[in-house]
This record gives structure tokens, C-alpha cells and sequence, in this order.
């Protein structure tokens, strides 16, 4: 069954489309792709929209149900807006042990803000995540997918100061 | 002095950088590949992985070349040979370490155990946290690529192989086999019991051979060095091979080591690890990742091979190691790790999905001091009950629970009497 | 056969059996949530853990996931297992909450039973529940989440099983939640079914909420007459009224689910509008005076032309009984009809189905879902008769393939090979893929006739090439199949086509294929219609006869000829004519509203009846309850009802066969039960297809077939070749092809208060090409010029259907009965775009 068969969206860049449709067009199996579409358009927004969901299911001739089956599941697909750098707080056992609470409340205190918030200027989101597989170097996060660990508050102040001078 | 065991799958391993093809040639990279392409029927390559005792890397310690060989000799086309690098166990970071070593030996270990299952089509599931070791890995597969070590009629041999990486959107269930195949269709990664198994009906219902990192990165060594020096490699008398230990917690060095199969955990913890730090003592430690039992002093010289763990009622698992010393409170780790494997349950199944929530509620209660002594069958009964879930997942994440009542009762015990943590 | 014992008893079971059914057989009905047997096992809920003592398998381990095997010895009683259920209800209702009083699945909730009977019963955690938010999903289901447990039965039934994807499994964890992407009407025409399936009260019915708890309602087994499938439901009625309908297990025909026409089709019976009162010249008057006039008016106009000058009209949705009472009574009185089709073609294409029907090719609605290829002549399963849809999706899932030759843009919730020929072509195309599909060298014992047959379908090069290879194609899938399947429609074939659809199935067989056939037809009744139709006569003449003043009288039964008949204006005008029009009816339809007299007739709730599906299953439907105004419409909710009478309010409608019968006997009439066996105890006398029926309550609970003897078409009649040559549409015109949507055009379901709420809006399709050269865009609105003026509706603009032809739905709000003769033709002049 075709799905979405009227639905137009002006949202994604020309650009961007063709190459993923020229990708889906490439595999046998389009579907496989889920992941990776719904990956590519949350780099370039930051986020994935309702429309970008309704997006991908176009693309891949999926219900945006089906999408949001998986877009829901996993925890690196963000379903709401983000700040630009996303910064993802270990939380599991090794952590724990080196002492993940004083860097999550560090990392609140100087931010601001809550887990699961957005800093008003739109910088720093700031989420839990389990075990990213650095305990060798804990306490670890991640910022947007790459590794800083092991933190004190001191070197943190330091990697939130350049990101913020990066704009 | 620290005794120097041979190093294998890291015998590449640079502080600073990644092995490139070059640096893994000049160390006999890619020469069981054309060995096995040349001299080897697919079935020779099984029975040799059969005979070399080479068992799964990723905690359950199936026997490589005994799942190559579940593929039926009559079985569909196109097979597929999944490489399982989702490395979501906490404590766990030895695939990580070994891609950004050595990504080549992944490389040639995936294209040879295609050949043993006759497979062309080569997938590697990745978890996003390693994005930086998808990268390299897309990289360095095109250069084999371009060597001739992959594509089609590799090395003039009638064998092909093609290998692409597929990012996981991230969640610790998508390392269990079947729902990593869900995960690679593009369904929602739920587990699926068999029949039929994987290797029958996999990946879009073809025959499909899943096997983690490091189990595909020792292929090439055995092939090269023969059976019986992979097996003297083990220090144990069934064992066979080296193992990469993750060390972290209470230690001084933290890291990830290569160690001969069956060397003693005290001999980890105190020699490649540092010690624990002073004014640390050992109270337990998870031998095998998150999902293992607690393993407490009595056990601190254990052998770390899969029989003697398993001859004590303990895993192996994935080798992770996270010490826990006596001023840590594992009333309150056990609730982190419950914690966690509530958050990453699937949801499928009712046990899982509803009694982690359940025993996560009844820890926090006794770490917030206000556990009651019926907390105590409560958690051993459900333990026991998690073990009729629908997938491993379960029985794994009570392993800590069930582990904490049966050797550190006393501890829980404090308490409910004391209404609140001693450790605090 | 593997024999095993459960709980210390000794049972065999088939091969394959699951250890959770093997206990049914045996009376130990194990818990369950996951495991449906309509939808399988899974394993997920966990609840019906039992342990294996011996055998295979040892300890606590899941019933539904387990083949029964030699030497098992199973308990489901251990303490262990018992234990564990336990724990499994007690973590399942950590989150639900616990106001069963006023949840409208108490009553009937499977967690309820497992609650108490898996014996927890205090509350132990001491968390706090979760809470979701619910969505609205249109008009049949409310959404409430909190109550989930997560078995999964919804989506898998949903998806998996229907193929729809709107509603599905999102989250994880303890945080998975079930329901659509957004806010919106469920696009399945089976989600009726979620309140069925739904072990809790996530899902319940919408339009009957806060209605009644199960104990409340009298239940009582149905069927559905909304199509001629006949699927199985379980009326529940309460105060005189049916409030609720749900789908009722039956082996052969509908499995364990109905489509939502069928569900929620049913509220013509308690219709606020529902005359129930007799009436003379549109003044009410008793039963009794109603009946007297009518026969007086009847007795005055025979005297003075002739029986003859009275002529008799049913339909497809009167039962046996009263199709039948009127057959007689024509035959004695010497009245004209009954017709019980309007249109001569059709009644052709319904008679040689019925007749070309023979019990070694008829299938039923569950033997189809085992075919491994299904070919659809002219037909539109998920419009015409939605639950053939699901059953040919049972197959698809088992790998079966599907072809479907029809004009239409057919739609179908899963893959399938669509021909999108022209009417005109549908049968050259059936028998080209036949033909070549088709081994006649392996043919064993073909007569001479089916060879001549095979060898008159042209070459394959007569059409187009594109075609050729979509043939060519589907005509491989064919070949491979062991167990092909052809399903034949009845609405927009040729006259020929129900003959031919019989001959090819013959020729499928004759190649050693286990070939079947099923006819789809027009209505509830039209098998039964078909039996009993008399051969000489149309409706056609009946009405020229009208207008020549011939004809006088005219009695319609539960028929609506306004609505039916394609020439809505001729129509009104012959009634004009008439000196009497007398109407028997349960609906307040426009021709009811024009009868001099009329006769309030009992709906099949009030009277039962006996039905015959396309398939030939003769199916006895009990009455639900008795006639009489719902209490709730007599006494605006007042208790008790402050109307004080010895009859039953609204209590005057009689069946069918008994107002007839009241109606021709000067004496007083016996009682209905009487009467209505005196009308059965006849039957064969009408069609001796009927002496091999045993008495009505020696039926099986599926019924049984009864097939016509008479071989009214013969076999491989070479008239469809013939039939070819017929000239094409006039130039620069395009084919009025008159369909049945789900949805709106279905006569009783337009009663229906939920339904008219999913109706779409009345589009009318044209083929790409088409409308370019008209220079029209898709939602386009047309003016339609038809012989009695012209109708507006919006064009949707379609790839996937033949050009040539313009689709129409006879839509409720759509007023197509502007057709002077059928086929129609309309030509581009005459369709005009409406600017804005
Ligand atoms: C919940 C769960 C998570 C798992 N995660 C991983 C994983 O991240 N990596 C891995 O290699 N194996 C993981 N496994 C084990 C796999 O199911 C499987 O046994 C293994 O990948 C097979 O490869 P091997 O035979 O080479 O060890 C997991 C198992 C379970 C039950
Ligand atoms: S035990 Fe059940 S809910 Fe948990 S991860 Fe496995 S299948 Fe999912
Ligand atoms: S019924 Fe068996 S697990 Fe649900």
C-alpha cells in the first residue's frame, strides 16, 4: 500500500532529498534505512519535527506511525528541540562510583537548568544517558556524540566555556 | 615486576593513533585470508574454529564455528554475516578499544567468517556513542576495498564480500541477537524467540550469522598461528585464547587489557589495573558486565575463564570488571543498575517491563531507609521470576539483585534496621 | 498425533497444537493476555506460564509459545507456576487503575477475571501509577491508555493482521504506549475490532459507552446482513434495544472478526424515524384496520382488472421467509413478480453464480485465507465486502499471491497485482491469464466443450503489450499455485462474467489444481433471491406495465425503490400512477414515505430469519428481542417509562412473512412461529434446491450450504467471446460505472449514526488521462450531466484505474439516480468543472 501518496513537505532541503532518496533507491530493502534518514534530517534540524517524521515515512513509503514506532524507541532520535549541543550525562554504575551527581549538578548549576532542558539561548540541552562505554575514562558525557571524560567541574567549566565561544 | 603476556588482538595498539592496512599487513594481516580463500574449504574453516575452542565474546560464549555450522549446507542466498558492535553492556568498552586499534582485524576476521558460512553480505551494528569508530571503520573498509580484500572474487578466489556499517539509533536491547535483527529491518527492536533461529531465518528470513567484535578479531590469529597456539595462549586447561578485560571502578588504571583466557582476577585487579587506590579494600566486583552476578572476596582469585566462573555459579560475561570497594554501598549500585535496565527494558514482555520497575521501587526505598524486612523475599522472588521473561535481557539485569541478597543480605539488612544507608 | 498430559488427564492433539489449546480441549482454560487464537502466540504477557514436568521442556515455561509433544506431562496447578501468574497479575496491575465501576469493560475484562481468579488481591507496591494521555480515534473506539497492559494484541491485531499502519506501538519500556501517530479516526474499516480484542478496557465501543455492563444486555447470536458475506455477530440488546454488536466466532465463514460496516450497521433497528406505526394515506392507524384497507383496495382492484394489474417487489434484505411468503403468494393469487432484483442483468449474473456454484468449487470465507493465489474478477473487496479483504490478507501473509482484474482503483491493505483493464476487457483478461497460465496438455478429464472453450480465448497479442507482460506475470503465480482461488464480484461485471469466472475455475482444476471459487453478491439475501426468482418477467416490465396502466397495484417489500432504482424521476412518476402502494418496511425510507398504506414490518433483531450468504450458506438467525420502541426514546429516560398500556409501545411491526400472509388471508392468521413454519415446511416446493435442508434446529452452528440444481448456464458457453465484439463506449465519452464504497452506499448501514460520521465525501474517479484531456485536477468539483439532470461532486484524480470509465459511488448524499438506461455513458461535453 502506498501511505502518504499526497502529502507534500517543503521542509527538507532539495538537496539533502535527492541524496536520500538516491540512497533508499540504492538498497533492496528500504526500510533498513530508517535509522540512518531519520539521523540525517535530525543533523540538519537539530531535532526530528512532526513534519521530519511525517518526512521520513514519505521517503521510505512508511506510515508516520511506523516511524514514530522507531523514532520513539531509541534514545538518540530527539522528538522535540534540542540546543545545539546536546549534552548526554552517564548515569550508569561506574560513573555512579566516580561520581556522576557532583557533574550533573555541576552541570546544572552552571547551565541552569534541569535534566531533559534547553538552555534559553538554545545552546545546551541536557540529557541522561546510560552507559556510553568509556568507564575507563569516568565520569564521562557525551557532547553531541563525542566523548569528555574523565571530568572534574574544572575541566568542564573549561569545555562549556569553548563551546560557547564556538557559538 | 608485571608479567608480559603475549598480545594478540592488540598487539597493534598505539596510544595516539589507529593501526592503518600498511601497519596491519607487516603484522600478518590479511594472510589468513588468503590462506583460508586458497586452502580452506568453508567446512575445513568451521571445524578448525570448532576445534580452536573459540567462544562468543559477547557473553554468552557460543562456540564461534558451532554457528557457522547451523547453517544449513542447502540454506538461501544471500546469508549474512552481522558483526554485533552495539557494546551497550555497562562496563564494557573492549570493541571500542580493539576497532580503534586495529580495524582491519575486524576486517579480515568478518570476510573470513563469511567465507565459513558462505555469506557475501557483511553488516556491522554500532551503537551511536561509537560514532567516531563507525567512521573509521567506513573508512578503512573502503581502503580494504580498494586492496581487493573486499568486493567481488576477493583475492581471485570465488568468494565476495561487501561490509557496510549500520548506526543503532541506541538502546542497550538492540545487542541481543534477534533484536539487532529487527533493529538491521527497520522494525522495532523487540527480541524474538526462536524457532526459527537466526542462522535458518534472519536478517529479511535469510540465514544470518551474528557475532560479536572481538570473537570475529581473533578468526584471523587462528588461522595464521593454528589451534593449538591459540589454545596455549589460555592459561586454563579448557580454556583457549586471550580475552580483552575491561577494568573500571575502584582501581588505579582503569583500562582495557589484554590477558590471557583464565587469569585470576586478583592478578588483574592488582597487577594490569593498578591496584585499588589506598584506603580502598575489595568488597566485589561484577566480573562480566552489568549483567552479571556480584562476585564477593571469597571468589577474588578466581580464574577468569568461562568453566571455573560457570563451575561457581558466576558468568564470565564480557569480561567487563567494575571493582566495588567496602565504602561503596551496593544497595545503592544495584539500584543504579536496576535503574538502568528499567529504562532500557524493551517493554515486550510483562515481567521485564512492569517487576524492574518494581524492584528498582523496593531498592530505593531501602537505600531512602525505609525498606521493610519483607522487601527481602519480595526481591529474591522476583529475581527468580525474572528468569521467565521472554529474552536474556531479564535474567541478566536481576543477576545484581538476586546477587546482592544471596551474598551481601547483611548489608541490605542494615538498612531497613539503621531506616537509612549506612554508607551515608 | 502427540498425546500429553495436562493436569493428570491424558490428551491427543494434532501435530502443531500449542500446549494453552491443548488444555482448552480438555476444559483447563489457561490465563492468557498475548495469545489470541485468531492472531497466535507471541509470549508476551507471560501469564500462562505453567510447568512442564516431563518431556522436552522442563519447569515454568509459557503454554501459548510451546508445541504439545509426546511424553509431556504438564501441571498447571504446581505452586511454582501458580506463584508466578500471581506475580505476573500483580505487576500488571502496578499501573492499572482500579476503578472498575466505572470502566465500561468491567464486566467482561480479562484482567478483571485474572485478577481475581489468579488470586491477587492486595495491593502491595507501593509506588504511584503511571498515567498516559488518551487520543481520540473517531467514532467507534474510545482511547483510554491508563488501563493498558501491553499484550500487544491491539497492534499486532492492527497491523499484522488488517495491514492498516495508523495505530501501533510507540515508546518503550514501562513507558510503551499504543495508539496512532496523531489524533485521528482509525483508517481501518476493522477497528471495531480493538474493543473486542482488547483483554482490558483501552479499547472499548464508543457508541454504546456507559450504556450497560455485559450481564446487562440480552445476547443473542446474529448475523450481519450489511453484505452478502453473512459474517457471525452477537447482537446485545437492552430495554427493546440493540445497543452493541460484536463479532461472534464462526470456523467457515468470518473467523473471529467482523468489519465495521457489519458492527455498527445495525442502528436502522432502533431509528428514532423507524415507523412503527401501520398508516393509511400517512394517517396512523392499527395493524389490524391497515391490513383490512389494504386488502379491501387489493380485492377492488383485482374485481375490476384482474390479478395481474397487482405486482410484487422484495429485495435482497428480506429473510427466506418472507421472499418466500411472497413467492407464494403470487403464485396462488396470480399476481405479477416477485422481483427481487431490479435490474435484469444483474439478476442473470446473480442466477448463473448461484447455479454455476457446484459444491466441488465453492469455498468458504476461511478457505480462502489458505489459497496460494487468489485471481479477483470485478471486484473491490475492501468496498464491497470488507471482510473478503482481511480473509485474502491471511493468505498474502502465508505467501499467497493476489491478482485483481478490475476497473476500480482498487485498494487493498496489502501488495497485489493490479489489472486496471476496462469493464469491456475484464473478462478477455481473466481468461488470457487463465489461457496462459494454463497447461492444456496436462489437462486430464476436460470435455470437449472446456477444450473448445480454452482454444476460443484469443492470442495473448490482442492486447496491448504492456499488458501481455503484466499477464504474462501474474499467469506464472498462477501456474506455480496448488490451490488457486477465484473470486468473482457480481456489481460492475458483464452479465457474463459470473459463468466465466466458474469455467476458468473449472479449467484451473482440470490441470490438477485444487481450484476454487467464490462469488461476492449484491446483498444479504441474494443467493436466497436467486432461488427463488421466477424466470419469466423483469421489474423492467413490472414498471412499464405501471406506466401503461396495466399494472394498478403495486406491493413493495422492504424494498426502497427510490434509492434503488436508477431512474429516481420514472420512478416517482409510476407512482404517481398507481392507485395502491402498499409498503412493508422496518426503515423510513423515501418510498415508504410515498405508500398509500403501510405495513411496519419487524427488523431481523425483532423476527430472526434465515439468510444465505453468496456462498450458498443457509445461516438461521433468533430473534434479539421483542418489537417495541427502545425504552429510552419512549420515556426520555424517565423510570419507569410512564406510559401505561397492556401492549408493548411501538410493539406493531410484524415479520415480513407474517404481515404478508395477514395480508391475503380474509381469515385470522395462526401465530408468526406458525406461519413461519408453515412458509419453510414449502420451500421446496419453490425450489427443490431446498429438500436437502433439515429442520432449522438441526442446523449446524455455521449452517450448510444448499446449492441450486438447475444448471441454468451452461458450462463453458462460449457467449463472453461473443459478448467482445459489442461496440465500445461512443467516442470522446466515458463509462458511468456505478460502485459500493464501505462506507455510505450501503442501504442499511446509512441509518447508522456512527457510520454516517466516517463517511467521505462523495468524489466521483477518473483515470489521469481523463481527466487531463478534460482538463481537470485532482478535488476538482464536476457538474455531471445525467439523462434527468446534472449532479455535482469533486473528482479524485486516480492512476490505478482504467481509463475510460468514471466511477461513482452511489453515495448517500449523492443524488446519481438521474440514469435513464444502464451502462451509461457520459460524454465530455457534458462534464463541466465548477469554478469557484
Ligand atoms: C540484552 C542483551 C544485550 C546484549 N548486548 C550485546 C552487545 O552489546 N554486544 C554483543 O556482542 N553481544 C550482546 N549480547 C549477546 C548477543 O545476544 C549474542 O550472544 C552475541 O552478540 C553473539 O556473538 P558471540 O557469539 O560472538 O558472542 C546481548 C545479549 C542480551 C540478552
Ligand atoms: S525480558 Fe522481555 S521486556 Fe525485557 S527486554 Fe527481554 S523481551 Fe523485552
Ligand atoms: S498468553 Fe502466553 S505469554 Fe501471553
Amino acid at each position: 500500500m502506498d501511505h502518504n501518496e499526497d502529502v507534500i513537505h517543503p521542509m527538507l532541503p532539495a538537496k539533502l532529498r535527492t541524496s536520500l532518496a538516491e540512497h533508499i533507491a540504492r538498497v533492496d530493502h528500504p526500510r533498513e534505512l530508517v535509522v540512518d534518514v531519520m539521523f540525517a534530517i535530525q543533523d540538519q534540524f537539530g531535532f526530528l519535527s512532526d513534519e521530519a517524521v511525517e518526512e521520513v515515512a514519505q521517503l521510505l513509503n512508511m506510515s508516520p506511525l511506523e516511524v514514530e514506532e522507531l523514532a520513539t524507541f531509541y534514545t538518540f532520535i530527539y522528538r522535540e528541540p534540542v540546543g545545539k549541543y546536546v549534552i548526554h550525562v552517564c548515569d550508569s554504575v561506574v560513573c555512579w562510583m566516580d561520581g556522576y551527581e557532583s557533574i550533573q549538578d555541576h552541570l546544572r548549576s552552571k547551565l541552569g537548568i534541569e535534566m531533559g532542558e534547553t538552555t534559553s539561548d538554545g545552546l545546551f540541552t541536557l540529557l541522561p544517558v546510560c552507559c556510553i562505554g568509556y568507564c575507563d575514562r569516568s565520569p564521562a558525557i557525551l557532547i553531541n556524540k563525542e566523548v569528555y571524560g574523565p571530568l572534574t567541574p574544572e575541566k568542564l567549566d573549561e569545555i562549556l566555556e569553548n563551546l560557547r565561544a564556538q557559538g | 615486576m608485571a608479567p608480559t603476556y603475549p598480545q594478540v588482538l592488540l598487539q597493534n595498539r598505539k596510544p595516539d593513533r589507529i593501526a592503518t592496512l600498511e601497519e596491519y599487513q607487516q603484522s600478518g594481516g590479511y594472510q589468513a585470508l588468503a590462506d583460508v580463500l586458497q586452502n580452506y574449504s568453508y567446512k575445513d574453516l568451521q571445524e578448525v574454529l570448532i576445534d580452536a575452542v573459540l567462544l562468543g565474546r559477547g557473553g554468552a560464549a557460543f562456540p564461534a564455528g558451532m554457528k557457522l555450522r547451523t547453517v544449513a549446507e542447502d540454506a538461501p542466498f544471500p546469508r549474512y554475516i552481522v558483526c554485533n558492535a552495539d557494546e551497550m553492556e555497562p562496563g564494557t568498552f573492549k570493541d571500542r578499544v580493539l576497532i580503534h586499534a586495529d580495524p582491519h582485524m575486524l576486517i579480515e576476521g568478518m570476510i573470513i567468517d563469511g567465507y565459513g558460512a558462505k555469506a557475501e553480505q557483511g553488516i556491522i551494528f554500532i551503537r551511536p556513542e561509537y560514532e567516531s569508530a563507525a567512521r573509521i571503520l567506513e573508512r578503512e573498509i573502503k581502503i580494504a576495498k580498494e586492496a581487493g580484500f573486499l568486493g567481488k572474487n576477493i583475492l581471485g578466489s570465488d568468494h565476495s564480500m561487501e561490509i557496510v556499517v549500520h548506526r543503532s539509533g541506541g538502546r542497550y536491547i538492540c545487542g541481543e541477537v534477534t533484536a539487532q535483527l529487527n533493529a538491521l529491518m527497520g522494525k522495532r527492536p523487540n527480541p524474538q524467540q526462536p524457532p526459527p533461529y537466526p542462522t535458518e531465518k534472519g536478517l529479511w528470513g535469510m540465514p544470518t550469522v551474528l557475532q560479536n567484535v572481538e570473537t570475529l578479531a581473533n578468526i584471523p590469529h587462528i588461522i595464521r598461528n593454528g589451534i593449538e597456539w591459540y589454545k596455549n595462549l589460555a592459561v586454563t586447561e579448557t580454556g583457549a585464547g586471550t580475552k580483552l578485560f575491561c577494568v573500571s571502578g575502584k582501581v588505579n588504571k582503569p583500562g582495557c587489557f589484554e590477558l590471557p583466557m583464565g587469569v585470576r582476577l586478583s592478578e588483574i585487579i592488582e597487577v594490569h589495573a593498578g591496584g585499588m587506590p589506598v584506603g580502598s579494600e575489595y568488597k566485589a566486583c561484577l566480573p562480566g558486565g552489568a549483567s552479571t552476578r556480584y562476585l564477593p572476596k571469597e571468589f577474588y582469585d578466581i580464574e577468569m575463564d568461562f568453566d571455573p566462573m560457570r563451575e561457581v555459579g558466576h558468568r564470565l560475561g564480557t569480561g567487563a570488571i567494575m571493582v566495588f570497594d567496602q565504602k561503596t554501598c551496593l544497595v545503592a549500585a544495584t539500584l543504579n543498575l536496576t535503574e538502568f535496565f528499567a529504562r532500557e527494558s524493551c517493554g515486550w514482555c510483562t515481567p521485564c517491563r512492569e517487576g524492574l520497575p518494581y524492584i528498582r521501587d523496593l531498592l530505593l526505598r531501602l537505600e531512602e531507609g525505609e525498606g521493610r524486612e519483607e522487601f527481602i523475599p519480595m526481591l529474591q522472588q522476583m529475581s527468580k521470576h525474572l528468569w521467565s521473561s521472554y529474552c536474556a535481557f531479564a535474567p541478566g539485569a536481576t543477576s545484581p539483585v538476586e546477587s546482592l541478597i544471596t551474598y551481601f543480605e547483611d548489608e541490605v539488612r542494615e538498612h531497613i534496621a539503621q531506616k537509612r544507608c549506612p554508607f551515608k | 498425533m502427540p498425546k500429553l498430559i495436562i493436569d493428570d488427564r491424558e490428551i491427543e492433539v494434532p501435530a502443531g497444537t500449542k500446549v494453552i489449546e491443548a488444555a482448552e480441549r480438555l476444559g483447563i482454560k489457561i490465563p492468557r493476555f498475548c495469545y489470541h487464537p485468531g492472531l497466535g502466540s507471541v509470549g508476551a504477557c507471560r501469564v500462562c506460564a505453567v510447568k512442564f514436568l516431563e518431556g522436552p521442556f522442563k519447569g515454568v515455561q509459557m503454554s501459548c509459545m510451546i508445541d504439545a509433544k509426546d511424553g509431556m506431562v504438564v501441571s498447571t496447578t504446581d505452586e511454582e507456576a501458580v506463584n508466578f501468574r500471581q506475580y505476573v497479575i500483580e505487576w500488571l496491575m502496578l499501573n492499572h487503575p482500579h476503578d472498575c465501576p466505572v470502566c465500561d469493560e468491567g464486566g467482561h475484562c480479562l484482567l478483571q477475571d485474572m485478577t481475581v481468579s489468579g488470586g491477587h488481591g492486595i495491593r502491595r507496591y507501593l509506588g504511584l501509577k503511571r498515567t498516559y494521555h488518551d487520543q481520540y480515534l473517531g467514532p467507534l473506539v474510545q482511547h483510554e491508555m491508563n488501563r493498558c497492559i501491553h499484550c500487544y494484541r491491539c497492534s499486532r491485531f492492527y497491523q499484522e493482521f488488517t495491514g492498516y499502519h495508523d495505530l501501533g506501538v510507540m515508546q518503550i519500556g514501562s513507558r510503551t504506549f499504543f495508539g496512532r501517530y496523531q489524533d485521528g479516526t482509525l483508517e481501518s474499516p476493522f477497528a471495531g475490532n480493538l474493543s473486542d480484542i482488547c483483554p482490558t478496557g483501552v479499547y472499548t465501543d464508543k457508541p454504546s459507552r456507559f450504556f450497560g455492563r455485559r450481564w446487562d444486555y440480552q445476547r443473542s447470536p446474529s448475523i450481519c446482513i450489511n453484505c452478502s458475506l453473512g459474517c457471525h455477530t452477537v447482537a446485545s440488546g437492552r430495554y427493546r434495544e440493540v445497543v452493541r454488536q460484536e463479532a461472534r466466532y464462526s470456523e467457515a465463514v468470518n473467523g473471529y472478526f467482523i468489519c465495521d460496516r457489519g458492527r455498527y450497521g445495525f442502528f436502522y433497528t432502533s431509528n428514532e424515524e423507524r415507523p412503527r406505526q401501520a398508516l393509511v394515506d400517512g394517517k396512523e392507524v392499527s395493524y389490524d384496520q391497515a391490513i383490512r384497507e389494504a386488502r379491501e383496495k387489493l380485492g377492488e382492484l383485482i374485481k375490476s382488472t384482474g390479478p395481474d394489474a397487482v405486482a410484487c417487489v422484495s429485495s435482497e434484505r428480506s429473510s427466506l421467509e418472507t421472499q418466500a411468503m411472497l413467492k407464494k403468494i403470487c403464485q396462488t393469487k396470480g399476481w405479477q413478480g416477485p422481483h427481487y432484483f431490479l435490474d435484469e442483468s444483474m439478476a442473470q449474473k446473480v442466477k448463473s453464480a448461484s447455479s454455476r456454484l457446484e459444491s466441488g468449487l465453492a469455498v468458504s470465507l476461511r478457505e480462502l485465507e489458505s489459497a496460494d493465489f487468489i485471481l479477483v474478477i470485478g471486484a473491490d473487496p475492501v468496498n464491497e465486502a470488507p471482510m473478503l479483504a482481511l480473509a485474502m490478507r491471511q493468505a498474502q501473509r502465508r505467501g499467497g499471491k493476489i491478482a485483481v482484474i478490475d476497473p476500480r482503483p482498487v485498494s487493498l491493505p496489502f501488495e497485489f497485482h493490479h489489472l486496471n483493464v476496462t469493464p469491456n476487457e475484464v473478462n478477455l483478461c481473466a481468461s488470457l491469464l487463465v489461457k496462459t497460465a494454463v497447461d492444456l496438455g496436462a489437462a486430464t478429464d476436460l470435455e470437449q466443450p472446456g477444450i473448445e472453450f480454452y482454444q476460443a480465448i484469443p492470442k495473448l497479442e490482442t492486447v496491448s503489450s504492456s499488458l501481455q507482460e503484466q499477464i504474462a506475470k501474474v499467469a506464472q503465480e498462477l501456474k506455480e499455485s496448488k490451490r488457486p482461488i477465484i473470486v468473482c464480484g457480481t456489481e460492475t461485471v458483464r452479465q457474463t462474467t459470473p459463468a466465466l469466472a466458474a469455467d476458468h475455475a473449472l479449467l484451473l482444476q482440470a490441470t490438477n489444481k485444487q481450484a476454487g471459487l467464490f462469488y461476492l453478491l449484491p446483498g444479504a439475501n441474494s443467493f436466497s433471491a436467486s432461488l427463488l426468482a421466477s424466470e419469466d418477467g423483469s421489474f423492467l416490465e413490472t414498471l412499464e406495465g405501471i406506466e401503461n396502466g396495466t399494472i394498478k397495484g403495486l406491493i413493495l417489500v422492504e424494498r426502497d425503490l427510490l434509492l434503488h432504482f436508477h431512474d429516481r424521476q420514472r420512478m416517482e412518476l409510476a407512482f404517481e400512477k398507481l392507485e395502491l402502494l402498499v409498503v412493508l418496511d422496518y426503515v423510513n425510507s423515501r418510498t415508504q414515505q410515498r405508500a398509500h398504506i403501510f405495513l411496519p414490518t419487524s427488523t431481523l433483531y425483532e423476527a430472526g430469519g434465515i439468510f444465505i450468504t453468496q456462498e450458498g450458506r443457509l445461516q438461521v438467525v433468533p430473534r434479539a428481542h421483542l418489537s417495541g420502541t427502545p425504552i429510552a426514546q419512549v420515556s426520555g429516560g424517565n423510570h419507569p417509562p410512564r406510559i401505561y398500556e397492556s401492549e408493548i409501545p411501538g410493539g406493531e411491526p410484524r415479520p415480513g412473512w407474517q404481515a404478508l400472509a395477514e395480508l391475503v388471508h380474509e381469515e385470522p392468521q395462526p401465530d408468526e412461529n406458525t406461519t413461519r413454519s408453515s412458509v419453510l415446511n414449502g420451500l421446496s416446493e419453490l425450489n427443490p434446491a431446498f429438500a436437502t435442508i433439515p429442520a432449522i434446529d438441526e442446523l449446524p452452528e455455521d449452517g450448510m450450504r444448499v446449492s441450486s440444481p438447475e444448471e441454468s448456464s451452461p458450462r463453458f458457453s462460449l457467449d463472453w467471446i461473443h459478448e467482445l465484439e459489442r461496440k465500445e463506449s461512443p467516442d470522446k465519452s466515458l463509462e458511468l460505472v456505478l460502485v459500493n464504497w464501505t462506507f455510505s452506499t450501503e442501504e442499511l448501514s446509512q441509518y447508522s449514526p456512527p457510520l454516517m460520521k466516517l463517511e467521505k465525501e462523495a468524489a466521483v474517479f477518473m483515470h489521469v488521462d481523463d481527466a487531463t484531456s478534460l482538463g481537470l485536477s485532482d478535488s476538482d468539483k464536476v457538474t455531471i450531466l445525467l439523462d434527468r439532470g446534472a449532479l455535482e461532486a469533486s473528482v479524485s484524480v486516480k492512476e490505478n484505474m482504467a481509463p475510460g470509465i468514471i466511477v461513482m459511488p452511489r453515495h448517500r448524499l449523492l443524488e446519481w439516480q438521474k440514469i435513464e438506461t444502464l451502462p451509461k455513458f457520459v460524454s465530455h461535453e457534458e462534464i463541466k468543472k465548477v469554478s469557484v
